[in-house]
């Protein structure tokens, strides 16, 4: 249905000339993933994966952050019915806004990762975030996927998010689901 | 020595990795090669470090007899003992084969449980128990019909559970 390009891009966030190592050689030692969103169930996620998985190992666990910045539609649909494509001076428009709110996205995950002193590698690749986020995991060889999941809608505690369902099952590698903590209402 | 999780939430901040207080960690392990599989990556990628974070539990469910023997018959009586003591053996064949796999990895420090009911219940009520902050179950990795027939405990937890979620799937040819 929808196209998914996962484009891949890695940037260094830390110190030193690690960009291509990140998709090629594959380092030595555990690689965590964690993909961020907007969502603050994300952010926790993170703080959650820094805290808890690595710890008090951070020499060889190297931690990536992933975003999954929304596709933008070279198309669009008028009203009176087939259609066209959209002027590119929209497209662009859109294009920026993305590109704005991920560099927003990233930066405040970059934020956290310094506050806790870790250095991390960051991506973004673009598409639909399920199959953006299962392709870039496996293109990063992933040890690890951490997703935070706040649960449709209201209901916390009873679904799961269908990003972080959809990953479960999909995933080639294990999956970390971290939940809102406990007594929060997000 | 360790006390057994907190539900501060401001605890997790500053006390991970400085703090002698370690969260409890609950992993769920029946028979099959998954759950196995799970706990050995879980010891070796969280408790192979000096000082690990977290306090491990494992967990094994033990159906009941009248789930394995299905209607009530005329014998079914006589053959529930017997059902019992296999699955009782049963079940601690599984806790020794996890005892050996700690060993293995030189995780001492463990719990071991062995709760009867179903296990999607067992594994939720023993996080809540040890006021865990992560659960670790493996995955058979059904597809969408048989997950939908046979039930997914992993599923299942992933959504009930109320700490975080670690769902380890073994690889299906190799492993890297």
């Amino acid at each position: 249905m929808e196209e998914v390009t996962a484009t891949v891009v890695i940037e260094g966030a830390g110190v030193g000339p690690e960009v291509a190592e990140a998709t090629t050689a594959e380092k030595k030692g555990f690689k965590v993933v964690v993909a961020v969103d907007d969502s603050e169930i994300s952010h926790y996620a993170l703080s959650w994966a820094i805290d808890y998985v690595l710890a008090n190992r951070r020499e060889d666990c190297q931690l990536v952050v992933l975003h999954v910045q929304h596709f933008v539609e070279t198309f669009m649909y008028p009203v009176a019915g087939h259609a066209v494509y959209a002027p590119t001076l929209s497209i662009d428009a859109v294009r920026k806004a993305h590109e704005e709110n991920s560099k927003r996205v990233i930066s405040r995950a970059v934020d956290i990762c310094k506050s806790k002193h870790v250095d991390a590698l960051t991506a973004v690749a673009e598409g639909d975030p399920k199959d953006a986020i299962c392709e870039a995991a496996e293109k990063l060889h992933a040890d690890l996927l951490v997703v935070g999941s706040r649960g449709l809608g209201m209901i916390k505690r009873a679904f799961l998010g269908s990003v972080s369902d959809y990953l479960a099952h999909h995933a080639k590698c294990p999956v970390l689901i971290v939940k809102p903590p406990k007594g929060s209402h997000k | 020595m360790a006390e057994v999780g907190s539900e501060n939430t401001a605890n997790k901040e500053a006390g991970a990795g400085a703090g002698v207080e370690k969260t409890a960690m609950v992993v769920g392990i029946d028979e099959s090669d998954h759950s196995f599989y799970a706990l050995q990556w879980t010891l070796r990628h969280f408790f192979s470090i000096p000082v690990p974070l977290f306090k491990l539990v494992v967990v094994s469910a033990k159906p009941t007899p009248s789930s394995v023997v299905g209607l009530a018959g005329p014998g079914a009586a006589d053959v529930i003992p017997f059902v019992e003591s296999d699955l009782r053996r049963s079940s601690l064949r599984v806790i020794e084969k996890a005892k050996e796999l700690c060993n293995l990895h030189s995780v001492s420090d463990v719990v071991y449980e062995i709760h009867e009911g179903d296990a999607r219940n067992v594994l939720c009520e023993a996080v809540e128990k040890h006021h865990a902050d992560m659960l670790v179950v493996g995955s058979h990795g059904y597809g969408a019909i048989k997950r939908a027939v046979l039930g997914s405990v992993s599923d299942y937890c992933a959504h009930h559970a109320h700490c975080t979620v670690m769902i380890v799937k073994k690889p299906k040819q190799h492993k890297h």
